[in-house]
């Protein structure tokens, strides 16, 4: 209806925010908000999210304490707006104006934070949380990832499915959820008898991510998984079961429980750290499709294409010392008769410059905590699963601000080595595009620094100065 | 005011991380010890966007430090009191508890769910009636009471409409919704008793943080601050709280006889000017941990402004 309110570019990262927002500016009262969505601006951002955080006070209102609620709604000039966004001041001038704005940023907090994460009965996910289920799943896993390994370097056989760090999953989901297009995975090549089969099993961000969000109830079992979820799927005595009582199988666990649960130190098995946790939820907020790197195989195949590059560009610096025979003594630039400029800068060009190949750098130790790939990362598309995918948009690592500090060449060299090579876009070619194509790179990674819950990304590119020869450029030797 | 001083904070460590479920907590260190924190949970009312973020609160090891000095927080493993409770040796009393807690919840939460509903009928039953009459006989709108019965006595399709509502709560009476409690709360013990407390709170590694001194000074004086890292700094301080106030400082620390490089003074001091805050920069003087008042050195504290000459 109003084109304006949606063609505004501000507002598309985050598709289904700004669809909730706009219905209800269609309403008179939000006519200030349509107003000034004009101007893309960050502040209409905000603009839009204050916007989108009065549907919060509703819903908090609605599901918090009745008296509260009443409470709530009395109070005329409380909006859920003036959590953040809103004129501030610069420093206390000791009115009560002042006072009482604090006071109202305060209570629309505690109003919107103080909801209750509800699962209506009809759309009930349910988690159990089974930490030791795949511990001794360990060899196959092994086994699995030689095997992918031999594939990735020889012919790509038949489609695998990507690495599925079974040992690592917790949480089985009783039924389906629209969540587990994009999350979860089942154990496949499973005995018929095994309880679970077929059952989708979480990681424990993917779990936490859930629970956060309010998607998923994860329930703490006081019986084994066989009775919780039989192997021959007896959905109908099992339901009639859960009516007599449902807490005879186990209790739901709040957030708090899931956190002390799911987060753990670096290594843990069955748990995730703190920051890759809100790394992994930040970006899953953004819409992003977020998958955890596959460990990194160590690659036999570029083993035997390393004397091969070493040759090629053995045999390109020959090359270059035969067609300009460097003796070791006289001048740099041969005297003759030089009808450009490119002969001479390459004679001058007496150090060997790095040019990125395909293949691993001289150096192929492996990654080092933390500058190893952590997460794989797709834009949002229509066609993702989490089964069948194209190769990542972005491959990246999760650093904590205070634990690490600027990573050093042998810490980032293995780190780009483990990307795929990424050269700009085809049509990025000709002189013009020489600075957007230098600032790509040709391999490249992000990094997200953790600073207590504040995430900041970088990206680390390769530069390929090495194989810009501005010199060479025909527009300089046209002029001279 | 004085049933609040009595309160005692719950900082979950949790993998070495400090973070603050309870919204009251959340609240009550803002309130009375000027801190506070991220939040770094996802909002489950609207989970597709990140300016609006909801519990936990994820405090730095010097704010966890300083609650667990002043005595207003302990901290308490959340693993292993999980653990401890959630297993089987669990007593009935705890988790029947729990499970009323939950129960009740569930309750209300139904409770609004029907009320809910029962208002998005009326509103629909009201607008069908203004829509219908409009159409056939316009002279009903006005009174929508009057409509009510007319509507019973007139059509015979809005009424089967109207006894769902009263069925469907008897429905699901037996399939309440679930509830995700934010807090363990009964499930855990609310408050550790004092003298259990020190034991669990034995301290944070913040003590050995050479930042902790700096940060304890900007606290006692009423600062707020967050982390540094959108300007590159320890800390951003504020004057008061974040929802009036801009941060005012990017603040540094250093040891006291660490050699400050003039480059760091003069990029701090730039990016500072840049985003209108000045750099701040503070140590502590050595061998006042002896001296002072519960290890209280005295700290002393510069400002760096770009002079733009």
């Amino acid at each position: 209806m109003s084109l304006d309110d949606d063609d505004n570019p501000s507002l598309a990262p985050p598709p289904s925010t700004t669809t909730s927002p706009s219905s209800p500016s269609h309403n008179p009262p939000d006519a200030v908000a349509v107003a000034t969505a004009d101007d893309l601006t960050a502040e209409d951002l905000i603009e839009d999210e204050g916007a989108a955080t009065q549907d919060f006070r509703a819903f908090a209102a609605s599901l918090s304490r009745q008296q509260q609620q009443q409470q709530y709604r009395k109070t005329p000039g409380v909006s859920a707006q003036t959590i953040r966004k809103g004129e501030k001041d610069f420093e206390s001038h000791g009115t009560r104006a002042q006072a009482d704005a604090l006071e109202q940023s305060r209570n629309a907090m505690r109003e919107v934070l103080s909801y209750t994460r509800v699962h209506p009965a009809g759309a009930k996910v349910r988690g159990w949380y089974f930490p030791d289920w795949w511990e001794g799943y360990h060899e196959e896993e092994e086994d699995d990832a030689a095997g992918r390994a031999a594939a990735v370097g020889g012919e790509e056989e038949k489609e695998r499915k990507p690495f599925a760090f079974v040992r690592e999953r917790v949480v089985v989901l009783e039924g389906s959820s629209v969540a587990s297009q994009a999350l979860g995975r089942a154990v496949t090549g499973q005995a018929k008898d095994r309880p679970a089969r077929g059952r989708d099993w979480l990681l424990p961000e993917e779990a936490l991510y859930l629970v956060e969000r309010g998607s998923l109830d994860l329930w703490w079992p006081l019986k084994g998984l066989e009775e919780i979820l039989p192997p021959d799927r007896a959905v109908a005595s099992n339901e009639g079961g859960e009516e007599a009582d449902e807490y005879e199988q186990g209790f739901p666990l709040s957030l708090q429980a899931a956190y002390a649960l799911l987060i753990g130190n670096d290594g843990e098995r069955g748990k995730i750290s703190l920051q890759k946790f809100q790394v992994y939820s930040n970006l899953k907020r953004c819409g992003y499709n977020v998958l955890r790197a596959p460990p990194i195989c160590k690659q036999p195949a570029p083993a035997p294409s390393q004397p091969a590059t070493t040759t090629l560009w053995q045999w390109f610096s020959s090359l270059l010392t035969t067609t300009f025979n460097q003796p070791p003594y006289g001048p740099l630039v041969q005297p003759g008769l030089y009808r450009s400029y490119a002969s001479i800068y390459r004679q001058l060009a007496l150090l060997p410059r790095h040019k990125p190949s395909p293949a691993c750098s001289a150096s192929a130790s492996p990654p080092t905590e933390p500058f190893t790939i952590h997460y794989n990362i797709w834009k949002s598309a229509q066609k993702w699963t989490k089964l069948r995918h194209p190769p990542p948009d972005f491959h990246l690592a999760v650093v904590d601000a205070q634990q690490s500090s600027v990573p050093t060449l042998s810490e980032i060299l293995p780190l780009l080595d483990a990307t795929p090579p990424a050269p700009g876009k085809p049509e990025w070619t000709g002189l013009g595009r020489v600075y957007a194509r230098l600032k790509h790179g040709y391999r490249n990674v992000l990094i997200a620094v953790v600073d207590h819950g504040v995430i900041n990304y970088m990206r680390f590119a390769q530069g390929t100065f090495g194989v810009e020869e501005v010199y060479g450029s025909p527009r300089r030797t046209n002029y001279y | 005011m004085a049933t609040a001083v009595e309160r005692r904070v719950r900082i979950s460590r949790v993998a070495g991380r400090y973070l603050v479920f309870d919204i009251d907590d959340v609240l009550y260190i803002r309130r009375h010890h000027c801190i506070c924190a991220v939040l770094t949970g996802t909002m489950p009312q609207n989970p597709t966007q990140n300016l609006f973020l909801s519990l936990p609160v994820e405090l730095q090891a010097e704010e966890a430090q300083l609650l667990v000095d002043t005595g207003a927080g302990y901290i308490a493993d959340e693993l292993t009191d999980h653990m401890s409770r959630l297993s089987t040796t669990m007593d009935e009393c705890t988790r029947k508890a729990y499970l009323q807690h939950i129960k009740q919840q569930r309750r209300n939460a139904q409770r609004v769910f029907e009320e809910e509903k029962a208002k998005v009928q009326a509103m629909h039953q009201n607008k069908r009636k203004a829509n219908k009459p409009s159409s056939s006989t316009p002279s009903t709108e006005p009174a929508p009471a009057a409509v009510t019965e007319e509507d019973n006595l007139l059509f015979d399709n809005p009424k089967p409409t109207l006894p769902p509502s009263t069925t469907i709560p008897k429905e699901k009476e037996f399939s309440l919704p679930g509830v995700t409690p934010t807090t363990s709360y009964p499930l855990l013990p609310i408050s550790t008793t004092p003298p259990a407390a020190p034991a669990s709170s034995a301290s944070t590694d913040a003590a050995t943080l050479s930042s902790y001194p700096l940060y304890k000074y900007l606290n006692s004086r009423g600062y707020y601050t967050t982390p540094g890292l959108r300007f590159g700094g320890d800390y951003s301080v504020y004057p008061g709280d974040p929802f009036r106030y801009h941060a005012h400082y990017l603040a540094n620390s250093y040891r006291w006889d660490e050699e400050v490089a003039m480059l760091d003074l003069v990029t701090s001091g730039r990016l500072g000017t840049a985003v209108k805050k000045s750099f701040l920069f503070g140590a502590e003087k050595p061998g006042g941990q002896q001296s002072g008042v519960d290890g209280a050195g005295e700290v002393r504290v510069f400002c760096i402004e770009w002079a733009g000459m």
